[in-house]
């Protein structure tokens, strides 16, 4: 069978269609809603946090519960990925400890299960399978040639990613009174936190003689989890559309550092977006006077 | 800002910055989606291409059959969500279909006391929205019914009697303001 897998070949039937970072950013619209128009009587959310009190809650939820289900393919196929591509050793080199494998194999179970559930969740909500662009860069995070990076970018930062976004749909749910999205998102949340565990416990063991691989997969980490911020969208800002899972993230094995450079990286990226959607609403009205 | 005005059917701004909207190709959606629900009264489109949000609402000039529609669209509610910042055909249907058929309640009488849509409550949107749905999938147009379901559940609880008054409201006709949210005290 194939190894290193690239993100053009993810095999997909012609209903998903595929985007990528670059092309989201690349959408200069103010995703938040302005104050202005938030505490006005016309506004009811009382922040850009998904709530079952925003009058767009149904859509927004039916969007983010499509964006989890591709997340969890793509999660599966980097587990897979990562059992398969590297031989069994020491974990030196290109080699992973052959009990990695066999969490990663699990990993793949329980993705493959949570793929079912999201894709029932999504029948529950009255979404069509790729009625959603799936951005794949969950899965670029998962290409890379070094085991210890994957398990730095996909095991804790994506699925740190999973934790906080299961948190908050878990809560929603909650909110909302559904009775399925609660309990579904409160079964799948209980996994990730172990698959972040798993990432975290096996990151230290097999640098744990090689400090400099070590600081290079954490830097990795960083790269990934401010990508994973989407602009900003996760934060403890009242502007980012979810906060960081600080309690989960504990028991999966994140110090509080680790969580506050999570959650400063969020806001730096969201300082970053914010700058860049003023200009472009600048150009937009100067394009409109003209 | 330019407005392009094609038949009945007008579409501002002429031409957009940040989505790759084609305001003649909306104006011909309107025109076309009108024509299929019977309304032909003028309409104004007004599309807000600074936010992805989809949030869409309307108003009527009068209290008349003959008068002008004004529909508030943000960008998001007339995207394609495959393929964001492009048009969606079948979002549009979907989102100013609902508003067409919004106005058209309200220049009934038996709506005369129904307030702005901003003033409407999440429960009383959600009802019309599944009174519109329903109406539109009968027309013909590409509607999931599920989809209107949960939202009918998001606001009037996910319980057996919010279900009983989405089924008599997806199916229903001609009704008074007064029917339509008849269900939201009950649920």
């Amino acid at each position: 069978m194939r190894q290193f897998f690239p993100v053009e070949d993810l095999a997909r039937d012609e209903r998903f269609v595929q985007t990528n970072m670059a092309e989201r950013l690349a959408d200069t619209r103010d995703p938040q809603e302005s104050d202005s128009k938030r505490k006005s009587a016309k506004s009811r959310a009382a922040s850009n946090r998904l709530t079952p009190d925003r009058p767009d809650a149904s859509e927004r939820a039916r969007g983010l519960m499509h964006g989890i289900m591709v997340g969890e393919i793509q999660a599966l196929e980097g587990a897979g990925r990562t059992a398969h591509d590297f031989e069994a050793g020491d974990g030196s080199g290109d080699t992973i400890p052959f009990e990695l494998k066999l969490d990663m194999a699990r990993q793949a179970w329980d993705e493959a299960r949570h793929v079912e559930i999201s894709a029932k969740l999504g029948d529950w909500m009255g979404t069509e399978l790729g009625e959603f662009q799936e951005n794949t860069v969950l899965f670029e995070a998962a290409c890379s040639n070094d085991p210890v990076l994957r398990l730095a970018g996909v095991n804790r930062a994506l699925e740190g990613l999973a934790i906080d976004v299961f948190t908050q749909m878990k809560e929603f749910g909650d909110l909302a009174g559904d009775p399925f999205l609660e309990f579904c998102e409160d079964w799948m949340l209980a996994d990730e936190v172990t698959h972040v565990k798993m990432g975290s416990d096996w990151l230290r063991k097999v640098t744990e003689k090689d400090p400099d691989r070590r600081k290079k997969a954490l830097e990795f980490q960083q790269v990934v989890d401010k990508l994973f911020s989407f602009g900003g969208s996760r934060s403890d800002h009242e502007d980012s559309s979810f906060t960081l899972a600080r309690r989960f993230r504990e028991l999966a094995g994140f110090t509080e550092d680790e969580n506050e450079t999570i959650n400063q990286l969020g806001l730096d990226a969201f300082n970053e977006r914010s700058e860049a959607v003023k200009q472009a609403q600048d150009a937009a009205v100067a394009f409109a006077d003209a | 800002m330019a407005t392009l005005v094609a038949g009945q059917v007008s579409v501002d701004p002429a031409e957009f910055a940040q989505v790759k909207f084609d305001a003649a190709e909306i104006a011909a959606l309107v025109t076309a989606l009108a024509e299929r629900l019977g309304v032909s009264n003028t309409i104004e489109l007004v599309v807000d291409e600074t936010t992805p949000l989809t949030k869409i609402t309307c108003s009527i000039e009068a209290a008349s059959s003959d008068a002008t529609i004004v529909i508030d669209a943000q960008s998001g509610a007339i995207e394609n969500t495959k393929a964001l910042t492009t048009l969606g055909p079948v979002q549009l249907n979907t989102s100013v279909g609902r508003m067409l058929l919004r106005a058209r309640d309200r220049m009934r009488t038996d709506f005369a006391d129904v307030g702005p849509d901003d003033d409407l409550s999440l429960a009383q949107t959600a009802a019309w929205d599944t009174y519109c749905a329903g109406r539109l999938a009968r027309a013909g147009i590409d509607i999931i019914e599920q989809r209107w379901r949960y939202n009918h559940r998001n606001r009037l609880g996910f319980s057996d009697a919010a279900d009983a008054d989405f089924d008599r409201l997806w199916v229903a006709q001609d009704l008074a303001w007064s029917d339509v949210i008849a269900g939201i005290t009950a649920t």
